[in-house]
């Protein structure tokens, strides 16, 4: 289990997290939805500790960080993190953009069938800046699954995708999950989160407002989620 | 008249003497700009304000100096309020090599200044250690991105070692010049010289464009 207690984040004086907890349940899918400016990419980077929080406690697996701390972390690729922008290498090719954290551990057959199930096969040995938004993206999880990490926290992947795309990173995400990998997605799209999440958590001005199953969508509680939500459906 | 070809022919010890020169003070500035304007710039960027500010400040003024008065300076109004003599061919390589350094580090210290460091954020991510990053990421994007402008700036300074000849250095222009003086062909000698330059620098010039299709990739993800 992944989690995250009372965590606080600020950046140039501004508290951007006020006491956040969340967790991540390996096999399972969370969603995280909010509003732009909620702190949800801050909340998923302090969260794979790439950014650390200012207080707080993180508990991965067996193992506490209790914030403030010095001590050195290296908690990747158990975690392992595709951003909104993919930051994928320009110098290497998509294949060797995820083989190159592989060192020599390289598992032929489950990469190829990665490229497989993603369906890069045709495009697996350009350049990043020679294919598409959406080719970037699924080459982003490929680097990221490759790792075999056991908790996956993804910004927006899906937002350069077109609607098979999406189903078919939506069928590989629930893949993952069957294989035991904790799951934290930021989105905006609601039918990704309904269809693909056990646990959705509505974060909004840095404070969780409402948390729980597939059900908030359909019957928010507080004022604010049942106001973005409307607004999100009307818009779609 | 002699043809282009009968004048390099007929001058061929004297051309190839100025070439030698010509080569050993490409070598010596190409040398110590890339050497020592890497090492530069890699501190420049590494310590901002102890080395970076006074060598940008430094690379500012040179900018604002023509090459040609600067080296007039170091040859005359220098020496002589120093009071020695050097060899011009010493002041030329100091010259040239110092604007090589300083426009070499500028290179450098700019693309390091600049990494996108989500790309060291993808790294660490990956679980890459700090090494793995710096050699199989920073640095083959940094050179990727650094060596069509530094290929381009090397044959710049190719070019100026014509400058040499106006202190007495005996490279190939002042080589060229001297023929001239002798058999007054000059369509013919400043043709040849535009040739030699040309088969030299366009190739640099073609492979700098190149390397920069090649290499210069969209690094911003837009």
């Amino acid at each position: 289990m992944l989690s995250g207690k009372n965590l606080t984040k600020k950046y140039q004086g501004q508290e951007i997290l006020k006491g956040v907890d969340i967790v991540v349940e390996r096999g399972k899918i969370t969603s995280l939805i909010g509003p732009s400016g909620a702190g949800k990419t801050t909340l998923l980077r302090v969260l794979s500790m790439l950014d650390l929080p200012d207080t707080g406690k993180i508990t991965l697996d067996n193992e506490n960080y209790v914030f403030p701390q010095d001590k050195e972390i290296k908690v990747w690729p158990k975690i392992s993190v595709v951003f909104q922008q993919l930051f994928l290498w320009p110098h290497l090719t998509l294949r060797q953009n995820i083989l190159l954290p592989l060192r020599n551990n390289v598992d032929k057959k489950y990469i190829d069938e990665l490229i497989d199930v993603l369906q890069m096969k045709d495009f697996i040995d350009r350049y990043p800046n020679e294919v598409s938004i959406g080719q970037r993206q699924r080459a982003a999880i490929a680097r990221a699954i490759a790792l075999k990490p056991e908790y996956l926290l993804l910004d927006e992947i899906t937002s350069s995708l077109d609607v098979e795309q999406i189903d078919l990173v939506l069928k590989f995400l629930l893949r993952l999950k069957e294989r035991g990998v904790g799951i934290l997605i930021i989105t905006h799209l609601l039918n990704f989160a309904k269809n693909a999440s056990d646990q959705i958590v509505f974060l909004d001005s840095g404070i969780v407002l409402e948390r729980g199953g597939k059900e908030i969508l359909e019957n928010p509680k507080h004022e604010r989620v049942q106001k973005f939500l409307s607004i999100i459906k009307s818009a779609t | 008249m002699l043809s282009i070809l009968g004048i390099i022919l007929t001058y061929k010890e004297g051309l190839l003497l100025g070439l030698w020169v010509t080569l050993k003070l490409c070598l010596v500035i190409w040398l110590a700009g890339l050497v020592i304007g890497t090492i530069l710039g890699y501190l420049s960027s590494k310590y901002h304000s102890e080395i970076g500010i006074p060598a940008r400040i430094i690379a500012f003024i040179l900018s604002g100096i023509p090459v040609l008065v600067f080296l007039f300076w170091l040859h005359y109004p220098l020496q002589a309020m120093l009071q020695v003599v050097v060899n011009p061919f010493y002041t030329t390589c100091f010259a040239l090599s110092i604007v090589n350094i300083f426009a070499v580090s500028e290179i450098v210290r700019s693309a390091l200044d600049n990494f996108p460091t989500q790309y060291n954020l993808a790294a660490k991510v990956c679980g890459l250690s700090k090494k793995e990053t710096f050699t199989k990421i920073e640095l083959p994007i940094i050179f990727r991105q650094i060596i069509p402008s530094l290929l381009s700036l090397q044959v710049t300074m190719l070019q100026l070692t014509i400058f040499a000849s106006l202190i007495s250095v005996e490279e190939i222009f002042r080589v060229a010049q001297r023929i001239n003086s002798l058999i007054y062909q000059p369509i013919e000698i400043y043709t040849a010289m535009a040739i030699f330059f040309l088969i030299v620098c366009l190739p640099m010039n073609g492979l700098a464009i190149w390397l920069k299709y090649k290499f210069t990739r969209n690094i911003s993800e837009q």
